[in-house]
């Protein structure tokens, strides 16, 4: 009776979700040159060139200039008066991880046990999800997803938003290795009564359990090199890379403490440290500006932490790290409000950066932070054909209007269920 | 003697033996006591009363009443106290207490996700709600406990009111002295008053689980009180066709006033709070439990006319010791460890009355020194004299018996060496002329020089200080040995000397004597083992006393010039004047009315009394007006939020039932709430603030405008008319809130409907049993009870009369036309459905109901019901004719609600003036306060806000936000005060790194914390986490 109830609890749930694939069939491979004519270009490498072309072949930017040299079969696209941008690349989210947060069945983005170093994000990317065309629609061609966790969270995928399954979706595997840094603040609240002596004890532990895990991994990784090893761990081996300094460490950390803490590991061990976070980052810029630590700024739009805090000191970090000259991205680590990281960047403008600083913050850096800048992140010849139109500023509510997408020279549906669902209701009948 | 013998002594004159008063009901064992109680203290400095002192005075005491004060010669048959050097004073009074009663059982640790309890298990006439103990009188539980009472007489107190403390109703509480004997001869006063708080203790209860969950409680307990009183012995005939209850909780609350009451409270907030609620039934008789925060309000605490318990207990001194530590101290905590010494100075000069309490020390060791501390500040001897003994004792209503020296008064006496309110230094205490002594009154005096003979040598002894500190040396010209071992019981003493040291020979001498007068008679037990008896004389003191006081004395110097701001809210970015309204001129700004003259291009406003007088082109400046040069700045009205969950304390849900209309944000507003600040900076002058969705019918809302630096009234948008939170869909049927969460009515969508249905039939039968009753004959009201007040349902009769409006958290179509279909089958109105993601399936049928829409601007996927959420509902519903507004929902997007109403011209193309009317007169009318604002009109209250931008772009921010004709947000300033805020937090920091380890020390004084971000669902038992023990996860939220 037992296992007939189960399934029948099955069926439910089956029942009661939604179709969770989205009907938009991903673009097909490029077959002719097209031609963008007439555009303003923001390349991101050489600056705004206005009233300018941009040519794509073969799923790349063959030409970009006026006056090229046009194939007889390309098709033209006149964009005069319409700015291009390189596709907006988000880091740090679970975008196709998850799909209905409080559907536990849709949410495939945490493993359990601390030391997770051997998952890979991509493996659960459903290419399908009906939140990724939404976040496309805004302009967004690539998101790193990683897996969270407790500890050693596991590696991030970079993944490109139109596709039929995760293996065509991969633009890069392995990317980092995402650790959830242990907490370092001792902040006492009324709810749940732990004094700052108990929350420095806790957090103490929780950090010497996160060295402890680097130092097995070591010793496994030396041993494996020594040939000395008896079987694989799964875990340690995948480690291996990071030792190589082949896959940096990014770092989920906020708080000065933590990353320094996190800064002082990677230097022990000689890694490439990213920190995904930062809301403190601004309080050590310089040091990590000096220390080549790139950071992924989760929160453009962020409400003060701390009671003393004033309330634009987030809004003002992305202008204080590019002042102290941090490579940073900016981003949210969410999945359906990926959407907004283009506003996001755009209120950083106001706040001190220059357009086109901002511009690089969410293609150009994230690019390289992702270990991937030779392919994507600029409009430059030989790079991915992967090209936005907007009708205007497109970090602006009142002038974005993200009209066409190509992503490898493959022209996106910017179709999507928020859309389909206007489309129908539009056409109600009056009651 | 032996030291054993020793040590039996010394606890024979510590427990002096107890007078015996005459045993009046309970037969005698053996021997009848007959011991007299006749005590003559002389030689006296006798306050008789705070600012009264007689000097040499004698006190006279016969059978445990003073029968004399003054300077009368001793009749003779009394035994004598020579207490001269010494200080007499009245015993203390502690009111606030629960000496001699236990305990509750020990509360369970509160976790998240236990399984609700909805029900009290009844036992007699008790209350339906646990944390109700209204009817125990816990003067039948007394038993004196001796170790609890010497922790009190050691710092002179004599008297204690107490009662359990646990619960909202705690009970009545009683008056005993703190002296040996059998409880009966120890109660004072037998009914003293109820005792109550805001915490619900032990009761396991799941109501309330919010702060304005117990003062809805409070308020219908309150009021069924009265009605129990006119209802008693007649028969309910009108609602449950039953006689009326016995019950017992609300039969001892009936007479509230004449008992009198005493309220604990936990900060200046709930202190103000509780006077607001006992004001609305007439409560004059209660007495308030302070928490040590009184001097932050001290102005408003004096206007609730109460006397204020107050503790003397200090916070720690936040941990500054490592540097990024630093980052989580704040400003508030570091302010109050400066000034929680000053509290009692401060209420002092203010004019406060307030009685002292050991109540919240860690150790009620630490009064005194606290006391002193405070004293520094300012404080007097008489103002503390009084709050120890005459306040108190009016309290306690003994003002005959207790808190003086004099005829007829209770013989409660403290008797100390010095002055107390100095330096001084109790040695005993007398309960009704019973001794409790702590050191001997006429301690003996060791410390001098004696000369030795030892093996033919003459060698001096010198020995220093008295009691524990008395140390010593043997000494032979410049050699010298000091004494070891050293032991003084009263006059005698041992020590141990090593003879090498002083060359007067090897091994180690032993001595032991005892003191007579000046001659030190005792043996030497020689290193041999041979004894030798000794005499030796005492000689004037040659050898200073090594004075270890001056070290003492330095660490205890207190630091009272002060170096924090006092703001209100006192905290970061707090203001520290009240900030008056300016008459101003704005030029040449591009102005967005949001009435009907649209957008004005290089248009002037003038502000004149807090109101738009003049909006105009080239308009001449009125004389005095301030004028703002906002060329190429925007100026649009202040930002209206439908839906917002800041500035509220303790919980936002009262979850624990499916209707709890009863409750109100109103009840539990905080004006402290840094996001106000936040709001304001974000452009925002007016939100509702709601309760959250945990249940179909939640409580009453209510609408505030963003005063930064004023009092919770004053938060009230005045006149607007009432509100009502609804909620539908998976947080009422609580489909996400876990296995054991699955029991309540309702679960599902079907059950929802029946829930709503069912409790408006309750109302409509509520409103008519009152209207039966007024048409009944006087002869019938004689008999029938008339219908109880019950809050909740009396909020559904208002929605049924049009007086409030309901506002509805509900996403899916089905239950839109659900509640739709129900309100008009019941005959009330949905007036706003707030999220109303689904809005655009059914907007034709919201037109038609009348209802308006308030809407995230493009939230959806996560969770279930928010699937077919799409970012153009907005455009959608406005095309069929539904007002439309956009809300934030949270603190973050209240910041920027320009930006969200922006989503609408970006998604779908709406007007930019109707998009921006979406954050401005769009909710002015939902919440039904249009005719005051919203819009830029003339006769209009001046709230508005001056943006860099246009006021749509992601580029805009707001410069000034003015409400009500003040300048509440001004972008320099602000920036301004973030530099003095972190001046301010380093000088105090160093202040705290340059103090001694004492005055780091707390000694349990409260420290204000913030509350969470609070969310719709949210709907942990804050009230357990706030008030007792419990801990409590934050819920993730799903909205």
């Amino acid at each position: 009776m037992k296992f007939q109830k189960s399934v029948f609890a099955l069926l439910l749930a089956a029942a009661a979700l939604p179709a969770l694939a989205n009907d938009i069939v991903p673009g097909a491979k490029q077959s002719t040159p097209i031609l963008l004519k007439g555009g303003t270009l923001h390349t991101v490498s050489q600056g705004v060139l206005e009233n300018s072309d941009l040519l794509m072949v073969d799923g790349k930017i063959a030409a970009i200039g006026t006056h090229l040299t046009v194939p007889a079969d390309a098709k033209v696209i006149d964009v005069t008066g319409k700015h291009l941008y390189p596709g907006l690349i988000a880091l740090a989210n679970q975008l196709g991880l998850i799909e209905i947060e409080a559907v536990r069945a849709t949410d495939d983005t945490n493993e359990v046990t601390d030391t997770n170093p051997d998952l890979r994000a991509r493996i659960a990317y459903n290419a399908d999800s009906e939140v990724i065309p939404t976040v496309r629609a805004n302009g967004f061609s690539y998101s790193l997803v990683y897996p969270k966790g407790s500890a050693l969270m596991g590696q991030s995928s970079l993944m490109q938003l139109d596709a039929w399954n995760w293996q065509d979706a991969t633009v890069a595997d392995g990317v980092g290795l995402h650790i959830n840094w242990p907490s370092a603040s001792v902040a006492t609240n009324w709810w749940d009564k732990k004094k700052p002596e108990e929350l420095a004890k806790e957090n103490a532990k929780r950090l010497q359990q996160v060295k402890d895990y680097f130092v097995q991994a070591k010793s496994y990784v030396d041993a494996e090199a020594a040939g000395l090893n008896k079987g694989v761990d799964s875990r340690w081996q995948a480690m291996i890379p990071v030792f190589k300094g082949e896959r940096p460490l990014f770092v989920h950390a906020d708080d000065i403490r933590q990353i320094k803490q996190a800064v002082l590991l990677a230097k022990e061990y000689q890694l490439k440290l990213v920190i995904v976070g930062g809301r403190d980052s601004w309080r050590m810029a310089d040091e990590l500006a000096a220390a080549k630590v790139a950071v992924i700024f989760t929160a453009p739009y962020g409400i003060p932490e701390r009671d003393d805090e004033a309330n634009n000191t987030a809004f003002k970090t992305p202008a204080l790290l590019q002042k102290a000259g941090v490579q940073f991205a900016l981003s949210l680590d969410g999945y359906w409000d990926t959407r907004n990281v283009v506003f996001g960047a755009g209120q950083a403008i106001s706040y001190g950066l220059t357009p086109e600083q901002a511009l690089a913050s969410v293609t150009i850096n994230a690019a390289t932070i992702a270990g991937v800048e030779g392919q994507i992140g600029s409009l430059d010849v030989g790079k991915a054909a992967s090209v936005v139109v907007s009708d205007g500023d497109i970090f602006d509510y009142l002038t974005h209007k993200v009209r066409y997408m190509w992503i490898d020279g493959r022209a996106v549906d910017l179709n999507n269920r928020n859309q389909q669902l206007h489309d129908k209701y539009k056409q109600r009948p009056a009651g | 003697m032996t030291p054993f013998r020793l040590s039996l002594l010394s606890a024979a004159i510590v427990c002096s033996i107890a007078p015996s008063f005459a045993d009046q009901t309970s037969p005698v064992y053996g021997i009848r006591d007959k011991t007299p109680n006749l005590l003559a203290f002389t030689n006296a400095t006798v306050h008789t009363e705070p600012g009264k002192t007689l000097e040499n005075a004698i006190v006279l005491v016969v059978d445990g009443k003073i029968s004399a004060v003054g300077s009368s010669a001793v009749p003779a048959g009394y035994r004598k106290i020579d207490a001269t050097g010494h200080h007499l004073y009245a015993g203390f009074i502690d009111a606030y207490s629960n000496y001699g009663v236990e305990k509750a059982a020990a509360e369970q640790v509160f976790e998240f996700g236990g399984k609700p309890v909805y029900q009290n298990s009844r036992k007699g006439g008790n209350a339906s709600n646990g944390a109700i103990h209204a009817e125990q009188q816990w003067v039948n539980t007394f038993v004196p406990v001796a170790d609890d009472a010497k922790t009190y007489l050691q710092q002179g107190f004599t008297a204690v009111q107490s009662a359990r403390l646990d619960g909202i109703f705690r009970g009545q509480s009683f008056v005993a002295s703190l002296a040996n004997g059998l409880p009966g001869e120890l109660i004072l006063k037998a009914n003293g008053p109820q005792f109550m708080a805001f915490g619900k203790g032990s009761s396991k209860q799941s109501y309330p689980s919010s702060l304005m969950g117990s003062i809805a409680l409070i308020r219908q307990t309150l009021s069924d009180a009265n009605w129990y009183r006119d209802a008693v012995g007649k028969q309910d005939q009108l609602q449950s066709r039953q006689p009326v209850e016995f019950n017992a909780a609300l039969s001892a609350l009936t007479n509230l006033e004449q008992s009198g009451l005493v309220f604990e409270t936990t900060d200046d907030r709930a202190l103000l709070r509780v006077d607001s609620l006992l004001k609305e039934f007439n409560l004059k008789n209660a007495v308030l439990l302070g928490s040590g925060y009184e001097y932050s309000r001290v102005a408003d605490i004096k206007n609730t006319g109460r006397t204020v318990i107050v503790p003397v207990a200090y916070p720690a001194a936040p941990a500054v010791a490592n540097i990024d530590d630093q980052l989580d101290v704040s400003l508030a905590d570091l302010r109050h460890w400066e000034r929680a010494p000053t509290n009692l100075a401060v209420m002092a000069k203010a004019g406060v009355p307030f009685a002292l309490t050991t109540h919240a020390l860690e150790k009620k060791d630490q009064f005194w020194p606290n006391l002193r501390q405070a004293m520094k500040h300012g404080l007097t001897a008489e103002q503390a004299l009084a709050g120890l003994t005459t306040v108190p004792a009016k309290l306690v209503g003994l003002p005959e018996q207790l808190g003086k020296i004099a005829v007829g008064y209770q013989a409660d006496l403290v008797i100390a060496k010095g002055d107390l309110f100095a330096d001084g230094e109790i040695v005993s205490t007398w309960t009704r002329g019973q001794e409790q002594q702590f050191k001997p009154l006429k301690p003996v005096e060791f410390a001098g020089t004696y000369a030795v003979d030892l093996a033919g040598k003459t060698l001096s002894l010198e020995l220093s200080g008295s009691g524990d500190k008395l140390s010593g040396k043997l000494k032979q010209a410049d050699k010298h040995s000091e004494l070891k071992h050293v032991q003084q019981k009263q006059q005698q003493l041992q020590f141990t000397v090593d003879l090498a040291a002083a060359e007067a020979g090897t091994g180690v001498l032993q001595f032991q004597g005892a003191l007579d007068g000046n001659l030190l008679s005792g043996q030497w037990l020689l290193p041999s083992g041979q004894t030798q008896k000794v005499m030796l004389s005492k000689q004037a003191t040659t050898a200073k006393a090594e004075d270890s006081k001056n070290g003492d004395k330095k660490a205890d110097v207190v630091d009272t010039k002060l170096v924090s701001m006092l703001t209100f809210p006192n905290r970061a970015f707090g203001t520290q004047l009240t900030q008056g309204r300016q008459n101003a001129h704005i030029k040449n700004a591009t102005v967005w009315t949001s009435d009907k003259a649209g957008k004005l291009e290089n248009t002037d406003v003038i502000i004149k009394d807090g109101k738009f007088s003049n909006i105009g082109e080239n308009l001449s400046t009125p004389s005095g007006y301030q004028v703002i040069d906002a060329t190429g700045m925007h100026l649009t009205a202040g930002i209206i939020d439908e839906h917002s969950h800041i500035a509220i304390e303790a919980g936002v849900n009262e979850g624990t039932d499916a209707v709890t209309s009863e409750v109100q944000i109103g009840d539990v507003l905080n004006p402290e709430d840094i996001n106000i600040y936040r709001g304001l900076a974000g452009g925002t002058t007016t939100a509702q603030l709601l309760h959250g969705s945990a249940n179909p019918i939640g409580g009453q809302a209510q609408i505030i405008q963003l005063r930064w630096g004023v009092t919770p009234e004053q938060l009230k948008f005045k006149d607007a008319p009432p509100s009502i939170k609804f909620a539908l869909g998976e947080n009422v049927k609580q489909a996400n809130w876990g296995e054991d969460f699955t029991s309540r009515y309702p679960q599902s969508r079907i059950g929802v409907e029946t829930t709503i249905r069912d409790a408006f039939q309750a109302a409509k039968e509520y409103k008519a049993a009152f209207a039966a009753y007024d048409e009944l004959s006087r002869g019938n009201k004689d008999k029938v009870a008339p219908p109880r007040r019950d809050f909740r349902l009396q909020a559904l009769v208002e929605i049924l009369d049009k007086q409030r409006f309901v506002h509805t958290h509900s996403y899916v179509a089905s239950e839109i036309l659900m509640l739709i279909h129900l309100a008009d089958e019941v005959g009330f109105k949905i007036h706003t459905f707030t999220h109303i993601l689904e809005g655009y399936k059914v907007a034709d049928e919201m037109a038609k109901h009348g209802a308006s829409a308030s809407s995230f601007a493009d939230w959806w996927a996560y969770k279930m019901e928010v699937q077919d959420a799409i970012p153009t509902n907005t455009c959608l519903m406005a095309d069929r004719g539904v007002m439309v507004s956009i809300n934030s929902d949270s603190p973050d997007l209240q910041r920027r609600l320009n930006q969200e109403a922006a989503k609408s011209v970006k998604y779908c193309g709406m007007s930019e003036i109707d998009a921006l009317n979406m954050v401005t007169i769009n909710p002015a009318k939902q919440l039904n306060i249009q005719d005051k604002v919203g819009s830029i009109t003339e006769g209009k209250q001046a709230d508005f806000v001056l943006w860099t931008h246009h006021p749509l772009s992601v580029y805009a921010q707001a410069k000034q936000t003015w409400i009500d004709g003040i300048r509440y947000y001004d972008q320099e300033r602000d920036a301004q005060v973030a530099a003095q805020v972190a001046a301010e937090k380093q000088q105090l920091m160093q202040k705290v790194l340059g103090a001694s380890d004492k005055a780091k020390q707390g000694s349990g004084g409260a420290v204000k914390k913030d509350d969470p971000i609070w969310h719709c669902e949210d709907n942990g038992d804050w009230l357990h986490a706030k008030f007792s023990q419990g801990q409590i996860q934050h819920l993730h939220s799903a909205h």
